[in-house]
Parts: C-alpha cells; structure tokens; sequence
C-alpha cells in the first residue's frame, strides 16, 4: 500500500511539477466569468459567487483567472470576447427579445457555453419557469435533458457521481448539447450559494443538509464545468480512459 | 415451280429452290384462335341453314361460307412464298498456332523449344495441310487472348512467340463468330495449353461452353511436357494496392517449384536494396506450389516498388519469374499530431476542436490542468489527472508522429531536457513542430539555449516582459501572398480580403528575432520599427517548424462569428499550417507528377513539373535536372529542362521496356537544394512465366469434349491419319419473297365469297 502511494505521490508529482509558473501577467488572455444582465427578476442574487469560484479554479487548477466581476447584456458587443457567460436568478423574468434570443443561439452554436444557476433552492421555481421558456424559445428542437453520469463534465478534473450546491432540489444537471458539444448547462441547486465567500473567506451561505462534504462537490462540480468548457472531451481521449475507469472502478464519492 | 414463277415475274433460271412460308407473329395465340372460333362459327352457320329447304344450296351456301373462313385463316397466317439461289460451300479448318511467350519455353537444356516443335510438325505435315487445301479452306491463326489471320505462306517467317497471355474462352468465342454456321469442319490447335485463365487440372464453364458452340472437332497438339521441367518461381502475389504509413501490411503469394528436390529456399522482400523481410520456404519434390505470407511494415509515404526474390539456381529455364515487383501506394492513415498544451485556454481549446474534428488528424492531445502550487483539496484518487507519459511520447513513439505542437507549454517539469534532443533529431529527420504563443512560450517557456531555439526560425533575445498586451492587426508579407499557409481563398484578391475581415489579434511574444533563411509571413508594423514577427516558418534539416507568437488566434473564430463572419477561414488557416508542416505535396516548392501511374509498353509518358521559389511565387525560366532510371538497370537518362512563365515543365519520355521507372528532378534555387521522386511503372507482359508449365489436362479435355484427338509433339509427327469430315452444306446466296395474303387478290376473293353468300341467302329468305 505504503509502494502504491509513493507511485501515486511520484505520479502527481510530475503532473503538478516543481514550479509554480502563474502571475506573469496578460490579463487580457486569463479567464474571466462574465454575468447576464436580463430584464426582470434578479440578475446577481449571489455577488459573490463568480469571484469565490475564480479563486477556487485559480487556486486549484492552472487556469489563469480575472477575478474582477464582468457583467454585460446579451447584445453587448462585447459578447463574444466572452466564450464562458453565466446567468442566475432566483425569481422570474421577462423573456428575452427575439434579437437577444437569436444573438444568444448564435453564441451557443458556434462555439459559446451558458451556465445557468438557479439560486431560489425551490424546485419549479419561477425562475426555472422562465429560464426553460427562454431555452426552448432558444432551441425548440432541442429540449433540456439530463447530463448523464458518464458526461465530460463529471470526470473534466475531479472525478464526480453526484451533483452537489447549497441545497441539492435535482440531484441531476439538464443541458443542450450540439453536434457533440455541450452548449448550455442549467443547475438548479443553488451552486453559486455554495461558492459563495466573502472577503474575510467566510461562506455567505449555509448548505442546506450536507456539510463541508457537499459544498466541497460543489465546488468540484464548478471547476469541472469549467474545464469542460476549456478542454471539451479531452477526458474522455483513449489515453486517459484506463486510468480513469480504474479510479472510478474503485472510487464512490457521496 | 416454273409456272408459278413465270405467274409472279420471277426468273426461273435465276433460283434453284423455292419455299412457302408461314408468318404468323405469334403461331400458338393465332391457331388456338382460329381452332375454337372457326368450328363454333361453321357449326352456328351450319344450323342457321336449318331453314333453307335445297340440301344442295344448302351445301353451296356452307361451302361458300366454308370458303370465306379457309382464305381468312390463309390471310391470318401471313404466307409467304420464298424463291432461294442455293450453293454447296467449301467446309474451312482452323489451324491455331499459340504465339504466347510460353511457347520459347524448352523443357530440358538441349531440347527444342515448344514453338519449334510446332514449326517442325508444320514443316513435316505441310504436304498434309495442302491436301486439305484442295477440300477445305484452311485457314491459319495465331492466337493468345485473341485471334490474328495469318497467310499461309507468312507463318513460318512471322511465327514468334511474343504475345503476353494466354486465354482460350476468348480464342473459342472469336472462331464462334468468325465461322457462324456449320463450315468450320475441324480445327488443329498448336499450343502448350498454358492457359493463365484456367485452374490447374480443371476447364471452365465458359470454356466447355464456347467448345459447344463451335461444334467442330478440336484436334490438339501438345508442344513440350512437364517431364524433368526444373523451375522456381514467384507466382500470383497478392498485395493491396494501397497500405498506411507504419500499418502493418501483408502479402500473399505462390512460389511454384518445379524439379527442385527437397531443399529449404529463402524468399526475400526487399524495397529497393532495402532488405525487408525474409522467409525460408521448404520446398518439397512432391509439391509444385506453396503459398506463402509475409507481413512489413512500410515506413515512407508515395508510391513504393517492392520486389520478391528466390534464388536462381542452375539448370532452371526460366530465371526472369525468381524475381517479382509490386507497387503499393503508401498513404498516411491519419495525421498523428502531439498536442501540448501548457494550461487550458480558450485558444487552446479552439484548435483542439479543429484538430479533433479533422478527420485527416488523430489527434493526441494534453493538458496541464494543475500547476504544482495548485491544491486541489483532494486525493488523486478522486482526480482525474493522469501522470504525463513524458518518456514514452519522447523517446519510444517520438517518430510515430506526423507533427508536435507545443502550445503555451513550459517543458519543464514535464519534460526531461535531454528529450529535447530527441525532439531536434526528429525535425532533422523529418519530422514537423509548431510552437503557438503564450506566456509559457519560447522564453517564457524556458527554451532559450536549448535545442528547441535551434530547431525554430528564430532566436530568442532576453526580454523581461516576453508576452505583451497589445491589440494589433497582423499584416501579410506581400511576397508570401502566394503561400499555402495564407491561402484562405484561392483567388489572389479574394484572399486579401478574407484576411483583411478578420478581427484584431491580441498579445504578442516579443523578442524573437527571425534567423536569416526564417520566412515571417505575418508580421506586425509599428511605426519606426522593423515589423514584429507574428507566423514564422523555416526549415530544420529535412522538417518544417513554425511559430506563432500571438495565444489569440482564436479570435479568428469566435470573436468573428459575433461580427458577423465565421469560423471558417480560422479552420483553414489551420488546415494550412498544418499541411505546409507535414509537407504535403502540394506545399513543396519543387513538385513533380506522371500523367499516368502505369504505362502499356511502347506508351509515352508525360513527366510534369512545377518549380516555385521561397516565396511560392513561380520560378520562371530555371533550370531543372530530370534523371529517368529504369529500377532494374540503373542505365539513367538525364535531361535538363526549363521552367515556362508559370514554373511548370513537361517532358515526354518514351520508356525503354517494361518494368518500374523512378522519375528524379533536382534543382538548386535561392540557396536550397530541392529534390522530388516519383516512381511509375510500364505494365509487365512476363505473366506466361509465371505460370510456365505445359497444361495436358485442358488440352486433352478439349479434344474429348468437341470430339477431337489429343497429340504430344515429339519432333516427327505425322498428322496424315487425322480425317476431316467434309458434308456437303448448302448456303443460300440470294433470295426472293412474295407475299401471298396482302395483296386486292386475297381480299377480293374472300369479298367474292361473302358477297354470293349474302346474295344467296337473300335468295333463299333468309336474313
């Protein structure tokens, strides 16, 4: 057992590498996390959760970050300087014009990713209400379903088998995906509720019936899905499959 | 007959047979028509008479009736009266004489060849075939695949074996159509019945077929025996006409061995004087054939000559079938790209989806995901990172891969340095690099002094800030407008304008300074500065390397598809750089092409050539050397050619003989020497050797099955107890047809008869 660790140590340890190669600066590349501004409802009901998240990737991953807040409407200019953009709310809103929707669908099929967060911890929340009305005005032909378990998205960096946040309401993720691409990810577990720290680095909110346990899924799952956003399936190239179905094989998170 | 001329104007004299024909167009349908109506008609005749009080009207009235109908069946069955010029033919025999190469075969050292004896037989039996001549019409023929005439006072200067194969369905079926009929009367057929068509000891369908329908008697001749017939050769390989680049490939061939003993035979596979593989084959004296297998795997792409090889022993009467060639075309699977990248990134990210979905590329791709001041709060047993294989990558499979690509990637701690090594030896070798722009790029990267600096176009000057944020528009080299790796549109203006709708890159890598032989394709001009190298290309021993000192590229794509353009011209871009890296041919400066891959003998071949210069602007009016070497004898023929306004050449070659052609062109331009090789082939008419041995099953067998007689040739043969049978047959030289029923007089007469039938009936009261 005592061999078996120190392959595994000497293994992470040319993955990790001896040095630290970060803040060498250009921002303009680093990756940053812009917020949708829509009408109605409330468009940043966790301020703090895109900034807590960018500081665990940053912390965690080798994912260069800006941690200063970004938000912009759905036809700013700008939008597509953007590949990553996210959206949550806790409450209805009003449905988006049919110009935003067309922008919107553009950003998705060619090359975009959405990752929306549903904060309001109820299940058929109002804000679910709106956001499926907008997604299948998005893509009629193309309706929200289940993320299944052996998606990139729970084996991108950590490997996951469960969907956690501040309050679980679906143990499952829906999404689109296109032509093999996942586009859009919608949560309704209140993730931003569980990355949420303020700058002192206390949590804003208590998870509701897990522990440290479930906001660290949370958190995991939260890095996963920007990593997939980043790396699309490179988990699942043949050269990592072995080792990765080994871990699984003998690994069972709760 | 005469009077029945003289009636229709014909001249008796003129005909000597006559016959009435019967038309119908379609016999069965008409008289089962008639045979049902014509009774029931008569008999409701007959009865309708019933009133009619005179028995003898009554007759008069049914024989007229019956007379109606008898000249309306005459009308319905067309007759025709045929008046025929007639002669007896003089019946013909074929002699087939077998001009395939076989025929030069002796079976022992001191022996005569097969075609001699058949001369000998022709020579020794000629009073023979010039009493036949007095009967029959003998007529003479060469044969192989085909048949040729050929005058009978000709055969003994022309006769040759030459021809290339042999195929006896296709003789049969051509003497079917040249003797319709029965006048061919008996057919002599000269040959060693080395069929390359037919199976050993067995006769085809089609064959047996076309001997039926000749229905003339085939009286072999068998020139040469198998008796003490000592051969070694390379027989039937199969091989496919295409393999992969490092795919295993496999052929299969026969070696036949005849006379040989009991002995162990090596068989070589060798790609020019490049041993390959071998293998020992146990030849047996009670096997002729053994099938073998054997299995290399090719290691360049382009059309390869291969050549299988036995020994040549002494006492063997053919040696040219011990040695075989074959050509494959050499083709890379997929392109096999390493991908690196030094951290996740929206650049990275876009041309990891280019590559994954080229379908050209397989593509294996990493990422480093954690850096080793990252904490990821959790054991590695619940990551998903796997340890990256650096020793396998850069020493085992190194040369497995088509091109590397180092994409914001620092090789250390990943990567021992002394692989860096490995990487310059594989670009020397070969092999193609690109290094893509970051902060972990170039010095970043930690690569200055080490042999990656050696290996791009540029050297690496120390700069403390080597990434810079700056948005920039890249600007081409107008002299590299013509290159394939800026070539987003093929027309010249067009493409100034795909490049000119691009969106603003941002970050440069600074500090590179382009070696002298470096091409910088894109550039970034500031004002009172020398412009900023953004994509560099060069050359490294035989490899191609290029930079691109900008992590923003993929503004091309997203970032163009919200100003309303596409990722189109993003994907081309890197499907240019891609092909120019691993030098497809297309991005070669000196290209070189056949207007065909294979040649019949006696066919002129066009060699093409096109010259560019650094640039790929066309290098007019140059000077190029173009070497034409048949493989097989070294014996070159060198020629020196000129480029036109285009950069193009041709050059028609007359090749000198079969076999395989390697096509050489050299020049020397602006400092380089530039070589191209192609390899075409002129087709093989050797296949009579392969299989060598004379076939007396199929030629008995075609004697049996048409009723002939089977003879060995010895030398002294005497033919004159073979008889011909001569029946007179009679053919028709012209003729004359009268039509019986479509003329006023077969109509007036049937109206003659219904009339006095309705006259009479009306006469005898009735309706």
């Amino acid at each position: 057992m005592r061999k078996l660790l120190t392959i595994l140590g000497l293994a992470l340890f040319f993955i990790v590498g001896v040095e630290s190669v970060k803040a060498i600066g250009a921002s303009y590349s680093n990756l940053t996390l812009p917020r949708v501004i829509y009408r109605g409802g409330n468009d940043n009901p966790r301020p703090q959760a895109l900034r807590s998240l960018l500081a665990q990737i940053s912390r965690r991953t080798s994912i260069e970050v800006n941690r200063e807040p970004v938000a912009l409407n759905i036809s700013d200019p700008e939008l597509f300087h953007y590949p990553f953009i996210t959206m949550a709310g806790d409450a209805g809103f009003d449905p988006f014009p049919e110009d935003d929707l067309k922008i919107l669908r553009n950003y998705l099929s060619y090359g975009g990713f959405l990752f929306i967060d549903d904060n309001s911890a109820r299940a058929d929340s109002a804000f679910s209400a709106s956001v499926r009305k907008m997604v299948s005005a998005l893509f009629p032909q193309n309706p929200l379903g289940k993320i299944s378990r052996d998606h990139s998205i729970f084996r991108s960096f950590y490997l996951l088998n469960t969907v956690s946040g501040r309050s679980i309401v679906k143990p499952y993720l829906e999404g689109i995906s296109i032509k093999g691409r996942t586009v859009l990810v919608v949560s309704s577990n209140d993730q931003g509720g569980a990355w949420s720290r303020n700058k002192l680095g206390h949590w804003n909110y208590d998870v509701m019936a897990g522990g440290y346990r479930q906001r660290q899924l949370a958190i995991r799952l939260g890095v996963n899905i920007i990593m997939y956003a980043l790396t699309l399936d490179y988990k699942k190239d043949m050269v990592h499959l072995p080792i990765i179905l080994e871990r699984l094989r003998r690994y069972n998170p709760r | 007959m005469n009077g029945l001329a003289k009636l229709l104007g014909v001249d008796p004299e003129e005909y000597n047979h006559w016959q009435l024909h019967w038309l119908p167009d379609d016999p069965v349908v008409v008289l089962t028509v008639l045979a049902i109506v014509i009774p029931l008609a008569l008999w409701f005749f007959w009865t309708s008479l019933n009133r009619v009080g005179s028995r003898s009207r009554k007759l008069l009235l049914f024989a007229l009736r019956l007379g109606a109908f008898t000249l309306l069946l005459l009308v319905l069955l067309k007759p025709e009266l045929e008046f025929r010029k007639s002669q007896s033919l003089k019946n013909s025999i074929a002699v087939l004489l077998d001009n395939s190469k076989s025929l030069s075969i002796k079976t022992k050292i001191d022996e005569s060849s097969r075609i001699d004896l058949i001369k000998k037989a022709l020579e020794a039996n000629a009073t023979y075939f010039k009493n036949l001549e007095k009967d029959f019409n003998v007529d003479y023929y060469f044969f192989s695949d085909d048949i040729e005439k050929v005058a009978v006072g000709a055969v003994k200067n022309v006769y040759r074996p030459y021809r290339p194969y042999t195929d006896l369905t296709q003789v049969f079926d051509a003497l079917v159509e040249r003797y319709p009929g029965q006048s061919l009367q008996g057919i002599f057929l000269f040959s060693d019945g080395a069929d390359l068509t037919q199976e050993s000891g067995e006769i085809s369908r089609n064959l047996v077929e076309r001997l039926k329908e000749l229905g003339s008697p085939v009286h072999t001749l068998q020139a040469g025996s198998n008796a003490g017939f000592k051969d070694l050769a390379v027989e039937a390989v199969a091989a496919s006409d295409f393999g992969f680049v490092q795919q295993p490939l496999r052929v299969s061939l026969t070696v036949f061995a005849s006379s040989m003993g009991n002995r162990n035979i090596p068989l070589v596979l060798k790609e020019g004087n490049h041993f390959l593989v071998s293998k020992i084959i146990e030849v047996r004296e009670d096997t002729k054939r053994f099938e073998v297998e054997l299995e290399f795997t090719p290691q360049n792409a382009g059309k390869r000559i291969y050549t299988l090889s036995l020994p040549k022993f002494a006492g063997e009467f053919i040696h040219t079938n011990n040695e075989k060639e074959f050509e494959i075309n050499v083709v890379r699977d997929r392109i096999r790209v390493l991908h690196l990248n030094g951290r996740p990134s929206w650049d990275s990210r876009y041309l990891r989806e280019v590559l994954a979905h080229n379908p050209k590329v397989d593509l294996l791709s990493f990422f480093i995901l954690r850096s080793l001041g990252d904490d990821v709060e959790a054991p590695i047993s619940e990551l998903s990172l796997i340890p990256f294989p650096s020793n396998l990558l850069f020493d085992d499979y190194l040369s497995s891969f088509d091109l590397i690509i180092f994409q914001n990637f620092k090789y250390d701690p990943f990567i021992d340095k002394k692989y860096l090594g490995n990487i310059r030896k594989y670009i020397k070798n070969g092999g193609a690099f690109l290094m893509i722009g970051g902060e972990l790029s170039f010095q970043g990267g930690g690569y200055s002094r080490t042999p990656i600096e050696e290996i791009l176009p540029v050297s690496f000057r120390d700069n403390p800030r080597p990434l810079v944020d700056k948005v920039f528009y890249p600007v081409l080299k107008k002299e590299f407008s013509r290159h394939p790796i800026l070539r987003l549109e093929k027309d010249l203006e067009l493409n100034q304008d795909a490049w000119r709708s691009l969106p603003p890159l941002q970050g440069i890598n600074m500090g590179l300074v382009p070696d002298e032989n470096a091409h910088v394709l894109i550039g970034y001009a500031r004002e009172k500065e020398s412009a900023i190298p953004i994509l560099v290309t060069g050359n490294f021993g035989s490899g191609r390397t290029a930079l691109l000192a900008t992590d923003s590229v993929w503004n091309w794509n997203f970032r163009n598809v919200g100003s309303g353009g596409s990722g189109r011209y993003f994907q081309r871009f890197w499907n240019n750089v891609i092909d120019w890296l691993i030098a497809e041919p297309e991005t070669r400066r000196l290209q070189l092409e056949s207007d065909k891959e294979r040649y019949r003998e006696g066919e002129q071949a066009l060699i093409k050539f096109k010259l560019l210069q650094k640039n790929y602007q066309p290098a007019v009016d140059m000077t190029v050397q173009l070497t034409l070497t048949p493989i097989k004898t070294e014996s070159a023929m060198e020629t020196e050619l000129k480029t036109d306004e285009q950069g193009e050449g041709i050059f028609p070659f007359l090749p000198d003989g079969e076999g395989f052609y390697t096509a050489r062109i050299q020049t020397d331009l602006e400092g380089d020497s530039l070589t191209e090789e192609i390899m075409f082939s002129v087709l093989k008419d050797t296949a009579e050797f392969e299989k060598p041995l004379v076939n007396e099953t199929l030629l008995k067998k075609i004697s049996e099955i048409t009723g002939g007689r089977h003879h060995l040739l010895n030398g002294s043969d005497d033919l004159s107890a073979y008889r011909i049978a001569n029946p007179d047959v009679q053919v028709k030289s012209h003729s004359r047809s009268f039509s019986l029923w479509d003329n006023w007089w077969a109509y007036s007469l049937v109206m003659g008869f219904l009339v006095m039938d309705w006259y009479l009936r009306r006469k005898s009261g009735l309706s």
